[in-house]
């Protein structure tokens, strides 16, 4: 029962290397699903643009819509966003900064923003929403752009 | 042991020097490398990419490389675990190497046989080989390099690193190098070797005007005869040593970017997670799992019954711990009928009654106690207590895991990586060449991490599973399900002559672990002795906890020595000081905890002060805690420590240890209990495990006396032991009232 600390941990190594093995293998197993199916979803066969874009503006729909015709909430309707004037969805009270920016959202004034919203927009109400990585800023564009009809 | 040369040889490769094998070599981009003692079949091939894989750099094994950038790089052995051995072991082989400090790395040596601390493994299993003449070092030096190998000692613990692979092997290797450098430049300047000099990371020819930096010679000095017995600097010419040189790894900690056991990815590959539950009463076994609804949680990828634990794994940690929540268990019943703290209690009381006066396993037997005893004046006696503790620490238990194809890699924070290879290897019937282990820094050893119980749960998950898995124990499970610092009990009876000196004293206790001296206080000069052992029954299994009995039985003994000084009738400090007449180290180290304390001037109304002394792993402590007692609960305002460790390397470090040390004991003294009810642990979390708060911790002083430059102690761990008798010392001296059980607090509740 001399239970040393450095000497019993030598003991227990010089006995695990000298008996046989002994494997326990689990008494249940319950396979759910493998790693990576779900946690993915709708993984695209080939990386297609628009639908890791449509993924990736998950993080936006908290405060936008992009449904056509769809209500503001929180942020403007998006739909058609490509292209269109800012500060130009009629009936959404939009920041003095961003009514008079007199920007156009091409795709590359919409990668501005989204990157930096408020360096792109200084005073706009737009507080979060930032993407810093530039792949997925430039989905989220093409997943935006292919909703024009 | 073809190893052994027969006569002198003058092949670097098979050279032997004292205290301690080094090897050398030439690294293809010419940077010197100073390696382990060169062993027959050591895979020279197989370790190169492991410890020199960068540009330019290809090994040898090795302690140190010095790079083409004039880079010196140590290869420390031990585990980095907050403790600072990275550095100081670093900062050892760079003074002897005259190393520029800020030039110097550090590198964790891979988890390889080549990287056993011989040096370490040797102090414990055998001291006495370590004063071994000059010709029968090498023999020595094999034989526990061959032990060490085989009993997968690669181990950090003991509070030894310093004194065992910092003195007798980064030293040696730093020293040999500056050594191999010399004789390189002496002769492509064809000077005498003594005319040059080192400093900084340069070599110097005073009379020729001539220097230059390591690396120019790196190559060179590769190819110079191995220093049999490599000169060491005499403690007059440390440079580094016994300086507060910043340390290395601190940086990283500060500003997030150094990698714990628990931050570990897998290179390339989507982790998952494991929650894991063991059974709640040790011993017992999973009877039956119900995992229906845990099956339809989000990111639920397995639910495993190990027999011995439950696991699920999902995407995430949370929701592998949110669906481990939703599984219930029944579990069979357990052997053991200890259900509740008193029940262990009372085991401990019982083995201790049976034991009496005489009985249990002597320990310590030094003159005639019963003949003492009947011719003292006056007798004392107490029963002192301990609960269990759990260690606690921040980065609760954890391992990732890797096992595909017949081979597993692991990556962990761990005390002993070596071993908890081979319990992985065995636990997955691999071999242990099959399974391979990363080991980042530790957050929060404590001698938790000495055990490999949570690896090997890991490797089990990951085993089931085939693709990578992280398991990480939960705060709750960490403090449930663990290993625990003994609960203990111990009885004193002591003898007093018409004098007032304890001239009897016998003891008896139930737990005994390590280190064998923790249970003595020999240096106080008492003439008759009798110390047993009368072992009782642990229900919850144990693991080594900081300075692991000494963290118990300091509290006994030296609470009993103030006992004893109280019937006597005198002063605390002048009891103990009457005593240490054969002690002069300890004398003086209690004499100036006491000064430093101003003992001798009444504390302030309410206050009280008490003091203790004790020697652990080589380091001899004294403490004084001051408390406040008049809110009618303790109240921490000052400790003062004095500590002889021989020589603090780097006395910045050993200060940090020594309150690192006090803050763990004195936390463990007020709130620390692991307590027990229908066999399981009541504890879950902080709330009701609690530590000391910022806010309650007191102002602690710490003076070093080097007492010895040659004989070194410990760091890590001696702080600990005096400070919970010191502070229940000084619970006695402001109330009157001796708390014989642990934790304090409880008793003011
Ligand atoms: C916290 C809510 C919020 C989130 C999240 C958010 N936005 Fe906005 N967004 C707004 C608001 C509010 C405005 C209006 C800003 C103003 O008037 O200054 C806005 C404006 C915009 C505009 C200008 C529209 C126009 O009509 O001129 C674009 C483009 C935009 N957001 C894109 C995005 C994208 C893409 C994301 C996701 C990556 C996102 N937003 C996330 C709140 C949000």
């Amino acid at each position: 029962m001399h239970r040393s600390a450095t000497l019993a941990v030598i003991a227990l190594a010089l006995t695990l290397t000298a008996c046989g093995s002994k494997v326990e293998d689990p008494v249940e197993q319950i396979v759910v699903r493998p790693p990576g199916v779900a946690a993915v979803p709708a993984a695209p066969a080939a990386w297609d643009l628009v639908a890791a874009g449509k993924a990736a503006f998950a993080v936006c729909t908290a405060c936008h819509s992009a449904e056509p015709g769809g209500a503001s909430g929180i942020g403007p309707n998006l739909h058609g966003v490509v292209g269109r004037g800012a500060g130009s969805v009629a009936g959404f009270s939009y920041s003095e900064a961003m009514a008079k920016s007199g920007l156009t959202w091409t795709e590359s004034e919409l990668d501005a923003f989204i990157a930096n919203p408020s360096g792109k927009v200084p005073g706009t109400e737009m507080v979060a929403g930032q993407v810093a990585d530039a792949q997925r800023r430039a989905a989220i564009i093409a997943y935006l752009a292919s909703l024009k009809n | 042991m073809n190893d052994m040369p027969q006569q002198p040889q003058r092949s670097r490769a098979a050279k032997w020097t004292r205290r301690g094998f080094i090897g050398a070599g030439v690294l293809a981009g010419g940077a010197l490398v100073i390696g382990v003692g060169v062993r027959t079949g050591n895979p020279v091939g197989r370790l190169g990419p492991l410890v020199a894989g960068g540009e330019g750099e290809q090994l040898i094994n090795s302690w140190l490389k010095i790079g083409a950038d004039n880079i010196v790089t140590a290869i420390v052995p031990h585990c980095e675990m907050g403790q600072g051995v990275h550095s100081v072991l670093a900062q050892m082989l760079a003074d002897e190497l005259d190393a520029d400090w800020s030039l110097v790395r550090v590198m964790q040596a891979p988890a390889d046989g080549s990287y056993v601390v011989t040096d370490t493994i040797r102090t414990f299993v055998a001291p006495g080989t370590l004063d071994a003449p000059d010709w029968l070092e090498p023999t020595w030096n094999g034989l526990f390099t061959k032990i060490a190998q085989l009993a997968d000692g690669l181990i950090t613990g003991g509070s030894s690193s310093i004194r065992t692979t910092g003195q007798r092997t980064m030293r040696i290797a730093g020293a040999a190098a500056r050594q191999m450098l010399i004789g390189a430049a002496a002769r492509e300047w064809d000077v005498a070797a003594a005319e040059i000099t080192t400093a900084n990371s340069m070599l110097s020819h005073k009379p020729s005007g001539r220097s230059a930096p390591y690396s120019q010679f790196a190559a060179a000095a590769a190819e110079q005869d191995m220093p049999q017995t490599p000169q060491m600097k005499a403690p007059e010419n440390y440079r580094l040593m016994g300086k507060d040189v910043p340390r290395i790894d601190i940086p990283d900690k500060v500003n997030g970017a150094a990698s714990f056991g628990i931050d570990a990815v897998v290179p390339g590959q989507t982790l998952t997670y494991a929650a894991v539950r063991r059974v709640p009463v040790p011993g017992t076994r999973v009877a039956k799992m119900d995992a229906a609804q845990a099956k339809t949680m989000p990111g639920v990828l397995q639910i495993l019954n190990m027999g011995d634990f439950l696991a699920v794994v999902a995407d995430s940690y949370w929701q592998a711990q949110q669906a481990l929540n939703a599984v219930t268990a029944e579990y069979t019943a357990p052997e053991s009928t200890i259900r509740s703290s008193d029940d262990q209690f009372a085991r401990f009381a019982a083995a201790l009654d049976a034991a009496g006066d005489k009985g249990g396993e002597e320990v310590i037997g030094r003159g005639d106690v019963p003949t003492a005893m009947q011719a003292a004046a006056k007798t004392v006696s107490a029963d002192y207590q301990v609960p269990y503790l759990a260690h606690a620490p921040l980065e609760p238990m954890n391992a990732t895991v890797w096992a595909r194809d017949g081979r597993c890699e692991i990556w962990t924070s761990t005390q002993v990586p070596l071993m908890a290879r081979s319990a992985a290897a065995k636990a997955l019937g691999l071999s242990k060449d099959d399974v391979t282990m990363h080991h980042p820094m530790l957050g929060g050893g404590f001698g938790r991490r000495l055990e490999t119980d949570y690896v090997v749960m890991a490797a089990r998950i990951g085993q089931a599973t085939g693709y990578p898995v992280k398991m990480i124990w939960s705060r709750e499970e960490d403090t449930q399900k663990g290993l625990f610092r003994c609960a203990d009990m111990s009885r004193f009876t002591g003898g007093l002559d018409a004098q007032g000196r304890l001239t009897a004293y016998n003891n008896v206790f139930t737990q005994r672990n390590d280190p064998a001296d923790a249970c003595d206080c020999a240096f106080y000069d008492i003439p008759n002795k009798s110390i047993r052992v009368a072992e009782a029954e642990l229900h919850l299994p144990f693991a080594a906890f900081r300075s692991v009995d000494h963290s118990q039985q300091a509290f006994f003994i030296e609470s009993f020595i103030d006992e004893a000084a109280q019937a006597a009738g005198r002063d605390p400090l002048e009891f103990r000081l009457a005593m240490l007449g054969q002690s002069p180290r300890h004398k003086a180290v209690l004499e100036k905890a006491a000064a430093m304390a101003g003992w001798n001037a009444k504390p302030a109304a309410g206050h009280g002060r008490g003091i203790a002394l004790t020697e652990s792993f080589g380091t001899i402590v004294a403490e004084v805690v001051e408390v406040d007692m008049s809110s009618g609960k303790p109240r921490l305002t000052n400790v003062w420590c004095a500590a002889d460790p021989g020589f603090a390397m780097n006395p910045d470090g050993f200060r940090n240890q020594m309150e690192g040390g006090i803050v763990f004991g004195l936390t463990a003294a007020l709130y620390g209990e692991i307590s027990l009810k229908d066999g399981a642990v009541e504890q879950s979390n902080f709330h009701d495990y609690k530590l000391m708060r910022m806010d309650e911790c007191p102002a602690i002083a710490v003076e070093i006396i080097n007492g010895d430059h040659v004989r070194l102690g410990g760091a890590g761990e001696p702080g600990l032991p005096p400070a919970a008798p010191a502070l229940a010392n000084a619970i006695f001296a402001a109330t009157g009232k001796r708390i014989r059980a642990l934790p304090l607090a409880k008793h003011f509740a």
